[in-house]
């Protein structure tokens, strides 16, 4: 069933490489990024708001092209790659899911096995496997509209769109951010246990660092475009730069609160 | 969702207002329904230069002539427009046409030869008692229909006078207004007075494009009015109606009866009219409005000084 | 005589004027679809074009018809007396809301989900055709629907140019002093855009609940 797509291997990385993303205004929104994503690891860009973690999401589908450095994706820079075969080998979460409100979610699920040109059947299976496995029975959810799902389930069918095809890589963005504490909670460890489960390369955004402590394998944290340091889970409350030092402090703060933002 | 249905209604809104609107341009309600004011006059016109020129003649002899305020409410559409706003009260008097009052709202026909003194007694008689308007002295000119071709055509051929087309009229196509077309001294019994044979069914159009037309050569006679300014200053010949098929169209004031009881002075100021503009001067105000582009105020000021009123 | 008679009693030019009307109309809404919609689509991602655009449709509205009918009549092909100049005039009065409706229907879909479609690897035409159009589609019918209606509405001044339509009664009747003859044009007129205005409406609301 596993099957890689226009040629991306399963588990393969993902590197930038003095990656520089300036707006037409010469504002650069990103600095002489470098930065590796080992294969089957959770990254997690961590950052306030204006960091740059968005940005360098959308460097690696292409959303964006760098204006100067390389993003490197399995081995290959990124410029070499068709941007359209690129993107259906990586998976895309976003905030509020962005599924298309005018289809069901059978049809939302099933969008890159369909431009992929599945065969009808192997669609449909598909579309019930992975439904099954974010925790949406099919039956029960195959043809509602988005408009008639909760946030979480939203966000659940979200991510079995974005592996429907089985992309090695999943990038996603704050996909969690917009949903109430529990059924956060509830979805970041669903989404721990299914991460190590599936062998993805994942590239998660976030301005929570208990997310990113939860999620990550690594965390990289940026600051203002550049990137302040990549530490390892176990490493990161120990780490001794500035910025992580906020970050945790940040953490400590709020010890004892019900949430953490 | 909500952001659809937001769009959606507010589309319904200004739809049902736009159809609210149609219905009622279409009905012809919107003639002017404001309340009048004590001490204020109203004057229309119809939706031509002549009349427009006229109405502001009108205004300038009674603000001359007295201390009221005069309302210009010109561009009121046609005929029936005015006529309407007239017997309503909406406005206070308004230029009108022997021809046109006889024809056009008493429903006479006129007989063949009819003279001008004949038409004006009819309408003169007949307008206090159906209507409580009064018709005054006309104006001097006749603003008949005009039977127009373009000057090359008439020097080529040698055309003068309107009995000289008929050899030509089966290769020519005939552009004329509704009114032309409908009127009972009209377009049928024009035809018939001087057996004429267009080529193919006239093209039907609003007076104001019959000009432009017959200057692109996309019809090749038309039938406008006598004092029409463009006729010559588009370089095109008026054809004599030599058998006397068209009534007599003098210009004439129609004014309500209350208007003149209340402000006699209007009826003095404008009876100093009588008489006092000829076809020539008529068309050269028009002409003046129409092709220089002048403010018909001004072409008036003018008149009115250069005729001593 | 009341209308109704002279409606009954001229029924067969009345339905002639009629058929002439709704011809013009689908002409006219023909064409300025044709034009409004790929413009549309093509200005939604230029917007200083976009606004020169509108600006110069918003010009073209406020242009009386007459005066638009008295350019075009010099104009070769499309000008002239007669059918062709009434249907260009009415096109360009029936741009103006299907343009201003397709930008701002494809603008107002959801930046997220461009976004995701762009980002799950569909192409820029699939982005158009199997997310911003049919998300557009209310909005779009919206400009549709309001000029058909409009478009109804100012066919009546066809007439004006020789190409028939409901006009001709309301022009014959001005020109006749005759109410009976100006409401045979009018109210069938005003009936046919009630119509046009109820079926769009319905297709309308049907793609809004969709």
């Amino acid at each position: 069933m596993a099957q890689p797509i226009a040629g991306i291997q399963k588990g393969c990385a993902l590197e930038c490489r003095g990656v520089t993303y300036r707006l037409p205004s010469g504002t650069a929104l990103v600095s002489d990024l470098n930065l590796t994503v080992a294969r089957g690891e959770t990254l997690v860009l961590l950052g306030r708001s204006g960091s740059g973690k968005t940005t360098t999401l959308k460097l690696f589908n292409r959303l964006l092209e760098p204006s100067d450095g390389e993003i490197f994706i399995a081995g290959r820079p990124s410029s070499a790659w068709d941007p359209i075969q690129l993107r259906r080998g990586i998976g895309y979460v976003i905030q509020d899911a962005g599924l298309f409100p005018h289809w069901s979610v059978e049809r939302n699920v099933a969008l890159v096995p369909q431009l992929e040109h599945w065969p009808e059947e192997r669609i449909r299976a598909r579309v019930k496997e992975m439904l099954e496995l974010v925790g949406l029975p099919p039956a029960e959810f195959a043809t509602r509209r988005p408009s008639e799902l909760s946030g979480g389930q939203r966000q659940r069918v979200g991510v079995a769109r974005a592996l429907a095809a089985d992309q090695p890589i999943l990038l996603m963005d704050e996909p969690f951010g917009a949903l109430d504490p529990v059924t956060r909670a509830e979805l970041q460890r669903e989404f721990r246990v299914l991460a190590s489960r599936l062998e993805k390369t994942i590239v998660f955004v976030t301005h929570d660092v208990r997310e990113a402590l939860f999620l990550g394998t690594r965390i990289a944290l940026l600051a203002g475009g550049r990137l302040a340091g990549v530490h390892a889970r176990e490493e990161f409350l120990n780490a001794t730069e500035p910025e992580v030092r906020a970050f945790v402090a940040s953490l400590q703060l709020s010890r004892g609160d019900e949430e953490v933002r | 969702m909500s952001q659809r249905s937001t769009f959606a209604h507010r589309s319904c809104l200004c739809l049902s207002r736009g159809v609210l609107l149609l219905l009622a341009s279409l009905l012809l309600t919107a003639a002017g329904c404001r309340t009048r004011r004590g001490e204020t006059i109203v004057v229309g016109s119809k939706n031509f230069t002549e009349q427009i020129v006229l109405a502001e003649l009108f205004a300038q002899q009674i603000e001359a002539h007295s201390a009221l305020h005069v309302e210009r409410r010109v561009n009121l559409g046609g005929t029936l427009l005015c006529h309407q706003a007239l017997v309503s009260g909406k406005i206070d008097l308004y230029p009108e046409y022997t021809g046109t009052a006889f024809t056009a709202i008493l429903k006479e026909s006129p007989r063949l030869g009819q003279t001008a003194a004949d038409t004006f007694r009819v309408v003169r008689e007949e307008y206090p008692d159906r209507f409580d308007v009064e018709v005054l002295p006309p104006l001097g000119f006749n603003n008949t229909f005009a039977i127009v071709v373009r000057g090359d055509d008439a020097a080529r051929l040698h055309l003068r006078k309107v009995s000289d087309i008929a050899a030509y009229t089966p290769k020519w196509r005939a552009g004329f207004g509704y009114e032309f077309m409908e009127r009972p001294d009209g377009y049928r019994g024009w035809m018939a007075a001087y057996g004429l044979h267009f080529l193919g069914a006239p093209r039907i159009l609003d007076l104001g494009l019959l000009y432009r037309a017959l200057a692109d050569r996309q019809v090749d006679i038309v039938a406008g009015n006598a004092t029409d300014g463009l006729i010559a200053a588009l370089g095109m010949v008026t054809l004599e109606d030599d058998r006397h098929y068209f009534p007599p169209y003098e210009a004439v004031p129609l004014v309500r009866r209350a208007t003149l009881d209340k402000h006699p002075e209007t009826g003095v100021a404008l009876k100093e009219l009588a008489g006092k503009i000829s076809e020539e001067e008529m068309r050269r105000m028009n002409y003046a409005v129409d092709g220089e582009h002048r403010d018909p105020t001004e072409v008036v000021r003018a008149f009115r000084e250069a005729k001593g009123l | 005589m009341n209308w109704y008679d002279f409606l009954l009693r001229n029924r067969g030019e009345v339905l002639e004027r009629t058929a002439e009307h709704i011809g013009l109309v689908a002409a006219a809404m023909a064409i300025a679809l044709a034009i409004g919609l790929p413009l549309g689509i093509a200005l939604v991602r230029r917007v200083t074009l976009q606004r020169w655009v509108l600006a110069v449709a918003n010009v073209v509205q406020t242009i009386p018809s007459l005066a638009l009918f008295g350019f075009l009549i010099p104009v070769p092909w499309i000008g002239g007396v007669g059918a062709s100049t009434a249907i260009v005039a009415l096109a360009l009065y029936a741009l103006l809301p299907i343009l201003r409706n397709t930008c701002t229907g494809i603008t107002g879909v959801d930046a997220a989900v461009i976004e995701s479609a762009r980002g799950m690897g569909m192409t820029p035409q699939q982005v158009l055709w199997q997310v911003e159009l049919p998300l557009a589609a209310p909005v779009l019918l919206a400009g549709i629907r309001v000029a058909t209606v409009i478009s109804v509405g100012i066919t009546t001044i066809a007439a004006a140019i020789g190409a028939g339509g409901l006009g001709v009664f309301i022009f014959r009747g001005v020109a006749m002093v005759n109410n009976q003859v100006i409401l045979a044009g009018a109210i069938p007129a005003a009936l046919l855009a009630v119509l046009a205005d109820f079926g769009l409406g319905v297709v309308q609301r049907r793609l809004a609940t969709r």
